[in-house]
């Protein structure tokens, strides 16, 4: 029996003449982090779509749960959280309200909102009404939102972006602690450093298909460049940079040189970032 | 703040407005709307009393004399006069007998039959008498030459007429099921707008399940009004089963409007553009009511008609299920398929 919470077998979708998904396929195990990191307008959102049960795949098939999504749209929408990267709150309710409205929507029983507002560091400002939160406050209360029915399978669409440091943390520190709980978590973002930070494993989209899927580690290792990079003085007292690249049969006798014939300034070691990997796949960055 | 400032802004909000499609449609197709109902209003003031008339045998005297203020028009029989007048054509119709002249030459007098639609004023019977009496008067040269049979089209409304406030009626009920077409609109556009149906719609809420939770609202809050104010008025003195059904279908059909417009709406300020028009349209009927022959027949393809047709009916004349249930029944089918282009619109949106 399959022990993975999202599966998605040839998933396509195309918007008129456009492909905005050609046939990908991915799972997310139970408990997993999966980072989806991909440029704008990749195929992220309208792949996330499909597994959400918004739209209908074209072609292929999204599983949750073992349900087949466009089948079982209602159970499997009943076990998800989702998280939208605009907020989308009733703003002219409070923070309380919107969550007892969607607890209500979920057939939640005794409810209390408190709890997870706390968790969420929105304590005390249940009763104010949503307007007057900051983008902070109301992409904490989206994360609480999805998070009501304590779902099986979180989605989660950029949650952090834009937000401060402390707000950033402490939504990654909800992150965890669902997944923790035994969460699967499809976490769509921009940021590298978030997902190699959270995610288990990482999955590239790129022109609605997936160029690359494994842990950041493995990915790191298998199509990263490892480095030293030096600063040494010349002679007319600048300084230039050197690189040696690690890994290679020459790697012993460069380092050896470059300290018996330069004078090194600084010195230290350069890890390949998911970054380089993706722009090494794509041709070109996030943004 | 000084005038140049002011006048920059205002400029750029203008040239902003004319760069949205929408607004620019809006506005063109407010004025066409408004051009058109204005046109389709009557022209002048028409001060003449347009008169019916079946004469076989026309006398001279009715051909050649045209009093000031009375129009007589010339139909081809009896019961073409009829229909006309129950259709809201004359007010009033006369039927001259074929032997009217040999009656006249005889020094006898000729019946000459008068018919009324119901909800005439009594000054227009009288009027006709009078006319009739003058006009034979003239034939003959002789005073009391005739004798006028005076019979009501419908029920007899010639004892009682109807206040301006009671013709309103149906006007006031409009606007307040109207209104509350804006408000369905603004809701669902908002909704849209801001993403919350999104947010709900991944949740176990189907589109299905959220279009009958608007359409519940809908209905509910433009019935409840309507109904209070019916009640408040003693509009349920008559029928009160008709006129809650009655009511009931307006409701319907009003949130049926109130999908289409959030459809076609954007934001709260387009809404209320494609309200306006929607509630100028819907409201042209009951004019008809207020200020009788000011609108043509073609009001009849608007739906609201038969609401107002309905409460009319039943408040002023007492009109039973028989006399309304094919209004009913039209406004039934109406309420289905603006209901039904409602929600196709909406639910394309919301995909």
């Amino acid at each position: 029996m399959s022990t993975d919470a999202i599966v998605a077998e040839g998933l396509a979708y195309w918007y008129g003449d456009l492909l905005a998904v050609d046939h990908i396929s991915l799972t997310v195990g139970e408990g997993e982090i999966l980072g989806f990191l991909g440029p704008n307008g990749a195929g992220k959102s309208t792949t996330v779509k499909m597994l959400t049960g918004q739209i209908k795949p074209k072609a292929g098939r999204a599983m949750v749960l073992g349900m087949d999504v466009a089948r079982n749209i209602e159970k499997v929408q009943g076990e998800i959280g989702v998280c939208f990267e605009q907020p989308n709150l009733y703003e002219q309710m409070s923070g309380e309200e919107n969550l007892k409205l969607f607890a209500r929507l979920f057939g939640l029983r005794d409810f209390n909102p408190d709890t997870l507002l706390r968790r969420v560091g929105l304590g005390g400002r249940g009763d104010d009404r949503v307007d007057g939160y900051s983008k902070g406050m109301k992409q904490r209360l989206m994360v609480a939102r999805s998070i009501v029915n304590r779902p099986r399978v979180l989605f989660l669409d950029e949650p952090t972006a834009g937000l401060d440091p402390t707000s950033a943390e402490a939504i990654r520190g909800i992150i965890l602690e669902e997944r923790a709980r035994g969460a699967s978590v499809l976490l769509t973002t921009h940021d590298m450093m978030e997902v190699d930070k959270l995610s288990d494993r990482v999955a590239f989209i790129n022109q609605g298909r997936i160029v690359a899927l494994d842990t950041p580690h493995n990915l790191k290792q298998q199509y990263g460049k490892r480095a030293i990079k030096a600063k040494v003085a010349n002679q007319d007292g600048g300084l230039e940079d050197r690189e040696i690249i690690l890994d290679s049969r020459e790697t012993p006798d460069a380092v050896r040189d470059l300290f018996a014939t330069e004078r090194v300034v600084t010195i230290h070691s350069e890890e390949a970032t998911l970054e380089d990997i993706f722009i090494k796949f794509t041709g070109r960055g996030l943004d | 703040m000084n005038r140049r400032v002011v006048a920059a802004l205002v400029a750029k909000d203008i040239r902003l407005f004319f760069r949205n499609r929408l607004f620019g449609l809006v506005t063109v197709l407010g004025l066409v709307v408004y051009v058109g109902v204005y046109f389709g209003m009557p022209g002048s003031v028409d001060e003449d009393l347009e008169i019916g008339m079946y004469a076989p045998v026309v006398p001279p005297a009715f051909e050649e004399m045209q009093p000031d203020g009375v129009k007589l028009e010339t139909v081809e029989s009896e019961e073409a006069l009829l229909l006309a007048i129950t259709d809201g054509e004359y007010p009033a119709g006369m039927v001259l007998p074929a032997d009217i002249m040999q009656k006249f030459d005889a020094g006898l007098k000729p019946e000459i039959d008068v018919y009324l639609w119901a909800d005439s004023p009594a000054e227009v019977g009288e009027a006709v008498e009078f006319l009739v009496t003058e006009l034979s008067y003239a034939q003959t040269g002789q005073p009391l030459s005739v004798q006028v049979l005076q019979e009501v089209l419908g029920p007899d409304m010639l004892d009682r007429q109807i206040p301006a406030r009671d013709r309103m009626v149906p006007f006031f009920a409009v606007l307040i099921l109207v209104a509350e077409t804006f408000g369905m609109a603004s809701l669902i556009s908002e909704e849209v707008q801001r993403g919350t149906v999104t947010a709900l719609l991944v949740t176990p809420v189907s589109v299905p399940g959220l279009f009958v939770g608007k359409g519940i609202t809908g209905v509910c809050l433009a019935f409840v009004q309507v109904a209070l104010y019916a009640v408040i008025i003693g509009g349920m003195e008559s029928q009160p089963a008709i006129v809650l059904l009655t009511l009931l279908l307006g409701a319907v059909l009003v949130t049926g409007v109130g999908f289409f417009v959030a459809a076609l709406g954007k934001d709260l300020m387009s809404v209320m553009a494609w309200g306006v028009v929607a509630m100028v349209v819907l409201s042209i009927p009951p004019v008809s009511v207020m200020f009788p022959g000011a609108v043509s027949g073609w009001a009849k393809v608007i739906p609201s008609y038969y609401l107002v047709d309905t409460l009319h009916q039943v408040a002023i004349f007492g009109a039973g299920w028989a006399d309304v249930w094919r209004n009913l029944l039209i406004l039934v089918a109406f309420d289905l398929g603006i209901a039904l282009v409602g929600v196709a619109t909406l639910w394309r949106k919301c995909r």
